[in-house]
């Protein structure tokens, strides 16, 4: 269990049940992250439009390197919950499993699966989560040469949200919902996470029988 | 000069919409807002959700921006540091208040109580992971604040590390937040 109730939909008051049908419309089904957000709706309401507007194509990135961001942020997070859901995003917005693979450490400098403006972009993924005052004069020459600056803007709120939810999340012992149980984690066993509340986490998920078989 | 370029006069609707709240609300358009202006989607966005956070809510908006505070501290964030000071002390917190968040010194203040120093451990400890925030501590603070009010708080910690983060990553400063008086309610 989380520390504060998950609000069911049918529990739910009008603000909060018009943010859990937004998001029902765009993951096809109500997250539990969702779900505890519903014990304050004005907040939930404001807070949850900033990812509707990250989850989607647009407005000036797409929605496949809005990924790549978001799995790199979530993995230096040490955020289970974050990381499992947005592997089978990613791969359903057409990023490979080899792909995800080497988004860890410094491998997606040498992949071949990376382009110069992915490996500029996740290089600043990696300074703003470690250190935002120490980003290297290069990193910015090299993100300047590939994007926009309303892109730019998209992606540093992108890694600011996202280091958000993970910590909100994790903070809340939010769950993963029965429906992730099964999923075969890429990049924790490709580095698994540091922190020991993570650790036990993801030996809880692994243990889990997928529902349905 | 920030990373990107700051947007003075914003053509699109829906940042001219981020500027008018934001002037509506703080007085003036804050620079983190200009410097958002570029992606009038996310400057929409989190102009409004800014606004929502910095304002009276379940928590008495004195006590949250003590919260912001000790959050900016505890993440090396100090991008609006001095207008939140600013802020803490016109909604009526006393410069103890205020002072005595640096490091471990709100451990044994008398300025603060349980219930707001269990807030602030809950700070420090999402800072350096929140993935190990034990029970102990949500079961202190689930005995001095309601489930909304609790809401209210892991989201004001973590939306000032977001915004912090954000603002740190683009280069800009805000030294001054509100341009028109404020008031505890």
């Amino acid at each position: 269990m989380a520390q504060l109730p998950y609000i069911e939909p049918e529990d739910a008051d009008p603000v909060t049940k018009q943010v859990y049908d937004d998001a029902e419309a765009r993951f096809g089904m109500v997250l539990n992250i969702f779900k505890i957000s519903g014990n304050a709706p004005e907040i939930a309401e404001k807070m949850w439009q900033i990812y509707f507007d990250i989850l989607r194509e647009g407005p000036m990135l797409d929605w496949y390197t809005k990924e790549l961001l978001i799995l790199k942020s979530t993995k230096m997070g040490d955020c289970l919950y974050c990381v499992t859901q947005h592997e089978v995003v990613a791969l359903r917005e057409g990023v490979t499993v080899e792909k995800q693979r080497d988004i860890v450490g410094a491998i997606y400098r040498q992949s071949p699966h990376y382009t110069d403006a992915e490996r500029a972009i996740l290089d600043l993924t990696a300074h703003v989560m470690i250190d935002p005052e120490e980003i290297p004069a290069d990193v910015w020459a090299r993100v300047k040469e590939h994007y926009s600056d309303g892109q730019i803007v998209e992606i540093a709120v992108t890694i600011g949200a996202y280091l958000q939810v993970s910590k909100f999340g994790d903070a809340l012992g939010v769950k993963l919902e029965e429906v992730w149980y099964g999923h075969q984690p890429v990049l924790f066993v490709e580095e698994p996470p540091e922190s020991p509340g993570t650790k036990h986490l993801l030996d809880e998920f692994m243990a889990q029988t997928p529902v349905g078989g | 000069m920030p990373v990107v370029a700051p947007v003075e006069n914003p053509t699109e609707d829906e940042a001219r919409e981020a500027y008018a709240a934001a002037e509506a609300h703080f007085g003036h358009v804050p620079n983190l807002v200009k410097a958002l202006g570029s992606n009038p989607v996310f400057c929409k966005s989190i102009t409004e959700f800014v606004i929502q956070a910095l304002a009276e809510g379940r928590v008495s908006w004195a006590f949250k921006e003590l919260v912001v505070l000790k959050t900016c501290r505890a993440m090396g964030s100090y991008y609006a540091y001095g207008a939140h000071e600013r802020l803490a002390h016109d909604l009526g917190n006393s410069a103890e208040r205020i002072g005595d968040l640096a490091n471990s010194i709100w451990e044994t203040s008398d300025a603060y109580t349980d219930a707001e120093k269990a807030v602030f451990e809950l700070v420090n400890q999402i800072a350096v992971d929140a993935n190990e925030v034990s029970d102990e501590l949500w079961e202190r603070l689930r005995s001095h604040w309601d489930h909304g009010q609790l809401l209210e708080l892991a989201a004001l910690i973590t939306t000032f590390i977001n915004i912090g983060r954000t603002a740190d990553t683009l280069g800009v400063a805000d030294p001054v937040l509100f341009t028109k008086p404020v008031a505890a309610g």
